[in-house]
């Protein structure tokens, strides 16, 4: 086996750890995952490619890899926090683009941008590239959602027909309120909040409500913060490569068993859902 | 796994989770701690792993071998939270 974990059997076995023991480890937790799956398959929402200035990194084969070990049939991608010299994040959309199109089936490119970058200029070019999706991180370009720069790139997106990912998670500043305003200022925009709103996840969660326009990713939420919401309104995601896919299963299948979801809700929340929300 | 067990270990993996976030050299004892409190239980497995691979992990280290080893480390640790945090609110 090359992979285990999300992580390459070499550099574990290169680290002294047991990479079959690991993988025995990673099977028994896949053991407890019994879900029933989306008819045109699970999509994984949230994947980063590239470098991330962290140190973290995943190239295309090596998710494409991880998607086929798993059964997962695609992944939204979209650039590791790599802006590049002028903040653009130019180079990496363009990267990430080009591996979709080599992978047309199996990755959904999402461009990511700092909206105080001449962000309209970076979004054109990455929808002429044929990006479907926009990602923005307020933490990691350190902008407040409701910043008119950051409205206005969601307003951009939305008029392109394309999604937002917002990252909720760690230390994300209060999220519900600024999302509201933003829903309020782009009423046509379609937004998947990462992380279940880990940031913010009560108010999140009264926030969303049955709100069709906001999807919340599972990736490395908390059990408790999912269960809070609807699973119409949820969709699978792994943080790739900060997460893994083996937990990433994991987690949904034991929300669909604390909150008793049907095998119709799993099937949304594998796939259907979020399927649903790109156009 | 009773409730209170569930709870104990909800909490305990929480705070290794977030030393292993912050690179916190804190970890490595959390993490033999919480393998402790969950000797015999469901996930305890995982828990044992993970300390095991925290025991000789170079948090700061940027060579692709020792990020491997913190991921994992990570991924067991969540494994093992999701376990516990599903048997508290499932009643234990």
């Amino acid at each position: 086996m090359r992979r285990v974990l999300g992580e390459d059997a070499a550099d574990l076995d290169g680290a002294a750890v047991s990479v079959a023991e690991l993988d025995a480890l990673e099977r028994s937790v896949l053991a407890t995952v019994d879900l029933p799956r989306p008819s045109a398959g699970i999509i994984d929402a949230h994947c980063h490619l590239g470098r991330d200035a962290d140190g973290h990194r995943l190239s295309a084969p090596d998710l494409v890899e991880d998607l086929d070990r798993h059964g997962v049939a695609s992944a939204v991608c979209f650039p590791a926090d790599d802006p590049g010299p002028d903040g653009g994040f130019g180079a990496v959309n363009a990267a990430v683009i080009a591996a979709a199109k080599r992978a047309p089936e199996r990755l959904i490119p999402f461009c990511r941008v700092d909206p105080r970058a001449d962000a309209g200029a970076a979004l054109h070019r990455a929808s002429d590239g044929g990006a479907r999706g926009l990602k923005l991180h307020p933490v990691a370009q350190r902008f407040a959602l409701d910043d008119p720069a950051a409205i206005g790139a969601v307003r951009l997106a939305a008029e392109f027909g394309w999604p937002t990912l917002i990252h909720a998670g760690f230390g994300a500043r209060p999220v519900a309120e600024a999302t509201r305003l933003l829903l309020r200022a782009v009423p046509d925009a379609r937004l998947i909040l990462a992380h279940g709103g880990r940031g913010d996840a009560r108010a999140i969660a009264g926030l969303v409500g049955d709100d069709e326009r906001v999807l919340l990713d599972t990736s490395l939420a908390t059990l408790s913060d999912l269960v809070l919401n609807r699973p119409a309104r949820l969709c699978f995601g792994t943080d790739r490569p900060y997460g893994d896919v083996a937990t990433g299963l994991q987690l949904v299948a034991r929300a669909a068993e604390v909150a008793a979801w049907s095998p119709d809700d799993v099937r949304g929340v594998l796939g259907d859902n979020l399927r649903s929300f790109l156009r | 796994m009773t409730r209170a067990e569930a709870v104990r270990l909800v909490a305990a993996i929480a705070q290794c989770e977030m030393a292993l976030v912050r690179r916190d050299a804190a970890a490595g004892p959390l993490l033999a701690q919480a393998s402790r409190a969950a000797e015999g239980l469901p996930g305890g497995d995982l828990l044992s792993a993970a300390a095991r691979l925290a025991r000789d992990l170079d948090l700061h280290g940027r060579d692709r071998r020792d990020r491997a080893r913190r991921k994992a480390t990570q991924a067991l640790c969540r494994a093992a939270a999701i376990e516990a945090q599903a048997r508290a609110m499932a009643g234990g």
